[in-house]
């Protein structure tokens, strides 16, 4: 199937700093794909040359296999970076002005996304009346007028209170629901781990790892087991065939296998055989965060 | 084309400081007319033979056909307000930072340029409106015995639009390249009214005119101080010939000027990041 974003050894840039280093990856069609890194990794710039703000010293990138145009920007909803609008025109006023550029939406369809982001009441209020949490919300407006297939997101839980965090988590999930393709950057593990299907990680402009969000994190199973008795369990897990690694916690134990050869089953047996019974037993994804600090401390 | 337009349209029409712009000249160009009006009549008004004298001799610089001159020439000191607005059109997009969004929604680098070409065109047209009825308003009142001759010297009207265009092309290429609006609005004020001036008086003399190929300069050429001025001796009246006569060669100045201006802006966007 056709990637609807095709990144081709992407480099940038500023000056000596190398803000991007030949970056490639794919984005396949209808995934919710999160562009995870610290401060200062890339991700803005990245989705900056994607949206031709910036234009890349190396590579190509091409959007519904066509290399990008004004065509192709004007099928994408974005909010890249900042909500940009201007300040003495309205919602409405300024909606009207993505319509006109963009050819998404109409009169109806600007109401629709205002109620969407909850702006409908202050809709006829000056932009730059607006909370931060307001303007983040009109901007999330913009991106979603008229419906796109694809949506670019860079951090968009920006300056939204814990309520709209929330909004804007169930927002994109309906959105992948509908089969759109949304490409997000943020440096909240936990929001990206909430909504993403594939993920990529970037530290100072390098791509660490990119793809499925369970390939990504799962290279190893994690199986948390406990009892009232943690010390024997340790002691007698310790000889468990096939487990490469013991971790204690309190009276939590976690026992790490490689990917796809923990069975509970056999944890399960074996305890019982040996005259223990537990009363936890479960096989743990690593968090995003792990991986994450995994893959970008030096 | 139609459709960048509307867009700039809806970009202009409901901000605060083009209305007051387009107030502030509408209270300007009749103001600075009217005050050379009442200039003119009172050298000429008395009973006295020199006032008759001034009165044959000079013509009236507001009946038709001259007040389409003269108006242009008296209103053209007022570039600077509509150049104002112009800056802020373009200043206003990087301190929104809408020029990357306008991108981002849908346009081709060019199309961001040529939208603010149109609104540079807007402008000019609007402020030549305003001139054209000034101009007409002292035509019609100032001598009634010549309103028969209301279309001659029917130039001026182009010629001011080419001038005002060309003028706040400048402009905008200042507020394009600065990108922030006081600094933009700073180096306009000094240059425009001291730098240029100094300049091509200091070359009239010392540098055979060398100054009539300045910015500025090359445009406000396009319209020479009222036949008016001409009267008062035989050297004006040879400098006065003389303006007229460049007049044809300083529209090609201008034109050209004008057109590298937006040439430069077409590149440096086309390949700049936003």
């Amino acid at each position: 199937m056709q990637p609807v974003l095709e990144l081709n050894g992407i480099s940038k840039a500023y000056g000596s700093i190398k803000a991007l280093k030949n970056v490639s990856y794919e984005v396949p069609e209808g995934c919710v794909f999160g562009i995870l890194g610290p401060n200062g990794s890339g991700k803005t710039t990245m989705l900056s040359i994607i949206l031709d703000i910036l234009k890349p010293d190396t590579g190509s990138f091409a959007w519904f296999g066509d290399p990008g145009s004004p065509e192709t920007r004007k099928r994408i909803g974005s909010l890249l970076e900042t909500p940009n609008f201007y300040q003495y025109l309205s919602a409405v006023d300024n909606l009207n002005i993505t319509h006109a550029i963009s050819g998404r939406g109409n009169t109806a369809d600007i109401d629709r996304v205002l109620e969407i982001v909850k702006l409908s009441e202050r809709k006829k209020s000056r932009f730059s009346s607006y909370s931060l949490g307001m303007k983040q919300r009109l901007a999330i407006a913009a991106a979603l007028l008229g419906d796109p297939q694809v949506l670019v997101f860079d951090e968009p839980t920006n300056g939204l209170d814990p309520v709209g965090i929330a909004e804007i988590r169930e927002l994109i999930k309906e959105l992948a629901r509908r089969g759109k393709t949304i490409i997000m950057a943020s440096h909240l593990l936990d929001e990206v781990e909430k909504v993403c299907t594939h993920v990529a990680i970037m530290k100072r402009g390098t791509l660490l790892t990119a793809g499925n969000v369970d390939e990504v994190l799962a290279n190893e199973d994690i199986v948390e087991v406990s009892s009232n008795d943690p010390e024997k369990l340790f002691s007698l897990l310790a000889n468990f065939p096939g487990c490469t690694n013991m971790k204690q916690d309190g009276k939590l134990i976690q026992l790490f296998f490689p990917v796809g050869t923990a069975r509970l089953e056999d944890v399960n047996r074996f305890c019982f055989e040996k005259g223990i019974t537990l009363n936890l037993l479960l096989v743990k994804k690593k968090s995003l965060e792990t991986k994450f600090f995994e893959l970008t401390n030096d | 084309m139609l459709a960048l337009i509307k867009i700039e349209w809806l970009k202009i029409k409901k901000y605060p400081a083009f209305w007051w712009m387009l107030g502030i000249v509408a209270l300007t160009y009749p103001g600075i007319n009217m005050m050379t009006y009442y200039g003119y009549l009172k050298a000429t008004s008395g009973k006295e033979m020199v006032n008759n004298a001034a009165r044959f001799l000079l013509g009236n610089p507001f009946s038709f056909p001259e007040s389409w001159h003269s108006v242009a020439y008296f209103s053209s000191f007022f570039i600077l307000l509509p150049s104002i607005l112009v800056i802020m059109l373009v200043t206003n997009e990087y301190t929104f930072r809408t020029h990357r969004q306008n991108v981002i929604d849908g346009w081709s680098r060019a199309q961001f340029i040529t939208s603010k070409l149109f609104d540079v065109l807007i402008v000019s047209v609007i402020v030549t409106l305003v001139y054209l009825l000034v101009a007409l308003s002292f035509g019609l009142y100032a001598d009634s015995t010549a309103t028969n001759r209301w279309a001659e010297q029917l130039q001026y009207i182009p010629l001011f639009l080419l001038q005002t265009f060309a003028q706040l092309s400048i402009a905008f290429l200042l507020g394009y390249m600065v990108k922030k609006a006081f600094i933009a609005l700073g180096i306009f004020l000094f240059y425009y009214l001291i730098v240029e001036n100094i300049a091509v008086a200091y070359a009239r003399f010392k540098m055979n005119d060398i100054g009539r190929f300045l910015p500025f300069e090359i445009s406000d050429r396009l319209i020479p101080a009222p036949a008016f001025f001409s009267h008062f001796g035989k050297d004006a009246k040879t400098s006065y010939d003389h303006a007229v006569s460049a007049i044809p060669e300083h529209i090609l100045y201008t034109i050209l000027l004008t057109s590298v201006i937006w040439l430069i802006c077409y590149r440096v966007h086309k390949n700049r990041d936003l």
